[in-house]
């Protein structure tokens, strides 16, 4: 039996304490030379409810820069209907990589849950070794939808139809 | 690094009836189990000055004493080989002694403390050790079910040494009464994995006649780490 130490949830009340990284992830805290792109979303629960106090986080090693706190590290609480937004570093075209690796806590998940996004028009995303791995009819939950210049929705979903997908690394 | 799959029972049950908010909240699909691409196996390295002076004795924020019990509270920080994770962010946010948060949504009728607002980030050293200075935090009724009380717990959040070994999780007090009846701790199906998140009094940790000690060891997910700069 694994001894790792197991999960709990994060609950309703970290935002304190975690605010810190919301703080320097603010647009006008991260220090970016390069372009950047806005990704915007709703997390929803499985009645299509939006979820109020989750905490999203985002692992974007492209945009690491070492002004950062954790470079390439950026953290939202979600808002009163369930809003958030990342302004990441964006990637250079035809990757077929995701954009950034997110990490979904909330009251009433008992575990944290890893995904990924891209983006619609990223041309590499038929080459994509992740979303190769992942049943067709769901691949559509990981793609970010261009709302505008440099600009993305990308929604969440614990359940239903359009569960996202959740991922559990080798 | 490497992540060996965990058995059943010793993650907690993402839908748990008895907690009734992972119903609708917890995924439904099985996690889906894919080759780490690179990024999740990347060095991910707290900057230094993200520390704060007192970040690591959470008695120290106010004009006076926080009210409540004094303690220590330390643990070393292992990968899944028994190697220590070093340099590494650990983020604690608790309740007061009196069981409520500094948070605009705690509602509990418990007394808010000026002096006490609960939350401290440090780093691990090079035995993977961290340690902070806090109050014991009270237990506190959380309407999931009539007399839902939580046992005393401080939230813990953990970055590891790269992406994939992130974990949030709570750190419990020995012999709590409340255990039995807490759906939250209780959504962990193996009892061994449970009672390794309850920390161990411990003597040697205690401070002279300032504050009683406790352990807590901590086990990330990985093994075969690379040695750094290999």
């Amino acid at each position: 039996m694994s001894k790792i130490t197991t999960s709990q949830t994060i609950g309703p009340f970290s935002h304190e304490a975690l605010q810190w990284a919301v703080d320097a992830a603010r647009p006008d805290a991260v220090q970016v030379d390069g372009p950047t792109l806005l990704v915007s979303g709703t997390i929803y629960d499985g009645d299509g409810a939006p979820i109020n106090d989750a905490q999203i986080e985002a692992w974007t090693p492209q945009g690491a820069e070492p002004q950062q706190m954790v470079p390439g590290f950026r953290r939202a609480p979600s808002g009163e209907q369930g809003e958030f937004s990342m302004r990441v570093t964006a990637l250079t075209g035809g990757s077929g990589e995701p954009l950034m690796y997110v990490t979904v806590f909330a009251r009433g998940l008992v575990k944290h849950q890893f995904t990924v996004v891209f983006l619609e028009d990223d041309l590499g995303l038929a080459q994509s070794c992740i979303l190769n791995q992942v049943p067709e009819a769901r691949r559509a939950t990981l793609l970010a939808r261009k709302t505008g210049d440099g600009q993305y929705r990308w929604d969440i979903r614990m359940q239903g139809e359009q569960e996202t997908v959740f991922f559990d690394y080798v | 690094m490497k992540f060996d799959l965990i058995e059943p029972g010793v993650y907690p049950e993402l839908v748990y009836p008895p907690y009734k908010s992972t119903v609708k909240r917890g995924p439904l699909q099985p996690m889906l189990r894919i080759e780490a691409p690179l990024p999740v196996t990347q060095n991910i390295v707290a900057a230094p000055h993200i520390l704060l002076p007192n970040d690591a004795d959470l008695t120290v924020h106010g004009n006076g004493e926080p009210l409540g019990e004094k303690i220590v509270v330390t643990g070393r920080v292992f990968d899944e080989d028994g190697k220590p994770v070093r340099n590494s962010l650990v983020e604690v946010w608790q309740a007061n002694s009196a069981g409520r948060y500094w948070h605009k949504k705690d509602q509990h009728a418990a007394p808010l403390d000026p002096n006490f607002h609960g939350v401290g980030k440090m780093l691990t050293d090079d035995d993977g050790r961290y340690r902070f200075v806090t109050i014991k935090p009270g237990p506190y009724p959380w309407g999931n079910h009539d007399k839902a009380w939580r046992p005393a717990h401080i939230h813990f959040s953990l970055f590891g040494n790269i992406y994939a070994q992130r974990l949030v999780t709570q750190m419990y007090f020995p012999n709590d009464p409340l255990f039995d009846y807490d759906p939250i701790f209780q959504s962990i199906p193996d009892e061994a994995a449970r009672q390794r998140l309850v920390s161990r009094f411990s003597l040697e940790h205690t401070v002279g006649s300032e504050m009683l000690g406790y352990e807590f060891n901590i086990v990330l997910r990985g093994r075969n780490a690379t040695p750094m700069g290999l």
